[in-house]
């Protein structure tokens, strides 16, 4: 069969002892991010790139949970994990699903780097 | 896969098939206890659909969490197939929704798949 136009990148790793996946796909207008220690999508929120008023500034994302438990840690995970995703795809949005049983800061910089090594961008 | 039947991985699995003179690509992303399901003609995400049984009603529940609430495209896809596979299902759908000819062909190439490659999903 053709070649997909979807490319997507998979990991998998324990981070602190559970076993813990990363998928990211590709979209023209989107890079989908899944990031799951349950093997599923659990809560879904979009990080988007606000339109900046001048390039001087540090840009600044809007989360918005589209799913699930709408709670300040969620909005805080998301844009750390996903921040530089965006930067990185042009600025692309990021839809991203996230069920982690461990949010301390040190799974996330583990897991931050299980998507630097599926970069689909 | 390292730890056996414990821990079943997300899967990936992409087909294409020329409907109608245009050639549809199919994206499906194997979760536990359910699937994200993608089609288009071009790699862009325009809006999500989640569908899942409920006990209370013999037709699953769908919502849309993103994209034009005024598409029911991905919300009836979503729909029928959680009755078809009794999972949480998630889906994309990015053609033309005024063709309903051609939506139809698509739901049966999703089917002809859902029987031919049931692991997939």
């Amino acid at each position: 069969m053709s070649e997909s136009v979807i490319r997507s990148k998979q990991a998998q790793r324990e981070v602190n002892g559970i076993p813990t996946e990363v998928v990211c796909t590709e979209f023209s207008n989107y890079i989908f991010v899944v990031l799951t220690q349950y093997g599923k999508i659990g809560t879904l929120i979009s990080v988007t790139p606000d339109s900046r008023s001048n390039d001087l500034s540090t840009p600044t994302f809007s989360t918005k949970v589209l799913l699930g438990k709408d709670e300040p840690l969620t909005h805080v995970c998301a844009k750390n994990l996903a921040m530089f995703v965006s930067q990185e795809s042009g600025n692309r949005p990021v839809l991203l699903g996230l069920a982690l049983k461990d949010s301390s800061i040190d799974a996330i910089k583990q897991i931050k780097e299980m998507i630097k090594s599926c970069q689909v961008w | 896969m390292q730890n056996g039947a414990e821990f079943e991985g997300i899967s990936v699995h992409n087909f294409s098939e020329k409907i109608l003179e245009q050639v549809v690509h199919f994206h499906v992303m194997k979760l536990s206890g359910g699937f994200f399901l993608w089609v288009g003609s071009a790699p862009v995400l325009s809006n999500l659909a989640v569908s899942m049984s409920s006990k209370y009603d013999s037709m699953p529940l769908s919502t849309l969490v993103m994209g034009d609430p005024s598409n029911t495209a991905p919300n009836s896809l979503a729909q029928r197939l959680a009755k078809k596979t009794k999972k949480q299902v998630f889906v994309s759908y990015s053609l033309p929704m005024t063709d309903t000819s051609l939506s139809l062909l698509v739901e049966n190439r999703i089917k002809k798949e859902l029987e031919l490659h049931a692991e997939h999903f």
